[in-house]
């Protein structure tokens, strides 16, 4: 048996002038297919990307000082866009699907429901089930879960809140290390920022780097509720 | 002069004799100045690094003032191999705060190799992907000019040129030096 836990399904970068710099697409678990695939096509996720900076523009009036805009919008009951802006402009926006990803219970098979109360929003019953991938080591869970109690249970509380979403500060260290990488980028003497978001406000290229969409790629797949530095 | 001295005198000298400046901003500088090389000559590669070449045996001229001043060592290296460790360990080492081995002498000690396990110019540098940088651009050049340039001022002519950098996907970053020839002082040209 297995329980579902949030995961990234995409990370996107917007440069000032409106224009995509960046998108990662990261594939969901799939119950159906006991596979892993996106769950909206590229084009939608630029799409649901795009829909975000109307939520930007909105909230910019009443702007928090950390630049964290929390929670954008919930886009589905699976899906929900968390957003972050730089004093430059850039925005930085990740859609966690909060049913991305699957913890295999423990060996013993002793917490079955766990997996279809889950679904059915039942925060409680969701505990047992992660405690036990956090006791049983090598049980195939994902190894920062089962390293540390400590993570697991952040995880669990975070996951016990399905309906509510996330708590936003489980989001930080993501836009904190997506910073983090693009400051790097913009240490690269051979990214021209310029040409990326030229002034004026009309269009911009993308952000073509290898290591930059690594480090995207890197933080995607390592977050994980409870995470605190990626 | 033992290796183990040189790296001594290259730890002392940092310690007490060297001002310090911003490793972001140095990055950055010279970031700044080869990716503006690389425009004005329209990415002609091969002309960027000898411009950058250039520019660092201009450096090298007037740096070994400098170098000399600062590990005021007045004794002059009794051999070639000796000159390597001193330039690693002391000139490396007070300039840049690294220490590249000195490693794959030749059989005539005329040609050793640097190979550089930190390259304080080279941080976050990605080369442009245009499928001609990777294989024609010495990102970190200056620094064969600089070489050249300083040992030059001490009588020694040398040919200093990378063969690998990390940057281009090479494992290490490494640069060949090889002693030409001992300069000796030559006579001014006679009026005829």
């Amino acid at each position: 048996m297995s329980a579902a836990i949030p995961s990234v399904a995409c990370l996107g970068v917007i440069g000032r002038n409106n224009n995509p710099l960046h998108i990662s697409i990261f594939p969901s678990y799939d119950p159906l297919a006991n596979a892993f695939t996106p769950i909206r096509n590229p084009l939608q996720f630029s799409l649901l990307l795009s829909s975000t900076i109307d939520v930007f523009d909105l909230r910019s009036k009443n702007s928090t000082a950390s630049g964290d805009y929390g929670l954008l919008h919930a886009i589905d009951d699976r899906l929900a866009a968390y957003g972050f802006e730089t004093n430059t402009g850039v925005r930085m926006v990740c859609i966690v699907d909060m049913r991305g990803r699957r913890v295999e219970a423990g060996g013993s098979g002793a917490v079955g429901p766990s997996a279809a109360a889950l679904g059915a929003g039942g925060g409680g019953a969701a505990a047992p089930s992660m405690s036990a991938s956090s006791l049983g080591a090598g049980s195939g869970g994902p190894s920062s879960l089962a390293g540390s109690s400590a993570a697991a249970a952040t995880a669990r509380s975070a996951v016990g809140s399905v309906g509510a979403g996330l708590r936003d500060a489980e989001l930080k260290p993501v836009f904190r290390a997506m910073q983090s990488a693009y400051v790097r980028l913009l240490q690269n003497p051979f990214y021209d920022p310029d040409e990326h978001a030229p002034l004026g406000g009309k269009g911009g290229k993308r952000i073509t780097s290898k290591k930059f969409g690594d480090a995207m790629k890197r933080i995607g797949e390592a977050w994980t509720p409870g995470v605190t530095t990626l | 002069m033992a290796a183990s001295k040189a790296s001594r005198i290259g730890e002392e000298i940092w310690k007490t004799r060297i001002d310090k400046v911003n490793a972001e901003l140095v990055t950055l500088t010279y970031g700044t100045i080869v990716a503006q090389l690389c425009k004005d000559f329209e990415d002609d590669y091969p002309e960027v690094n000898r411009q950058l070449d250039k520019m660092g045996y201009n450096i090298g001229l007037r740096l070994i003032e400098d170098y000399l001043a600062k590990s005021n060592t007045m004794k002059r290296c009794s051999n070639f191999r000796e000159t390597a460790d001193m330039i690693s360990r002391v000139g490396f080492k007070i300039f840049l705060n690294i220490t590249p081995q000195v490693t794959n002498w030749t059989a005539d000690n005329n040609s050793f190799s640097l190979v550089f396990d930190e390259n304080p110019f080279a941080d976050f540098v990605e080369l442009p992907d245009d499928g001609r940088a990777q294989n024609e651009l010495w990102y970190s050049n200056i620094l064969c000019g600089v070489l050249r340039g300083a040992l030059e001022m001490v009588q020694m002519q040398v040919e200093a040129h990378f063969i690998s950098d990390v940057l281009r996907g090479n494992d290490t970053t490494e640069m060949r030096v090889t002693l030409i020839r001992y300069i000796d002082d030559e006579l001014p040209p006679e009026d005829d």
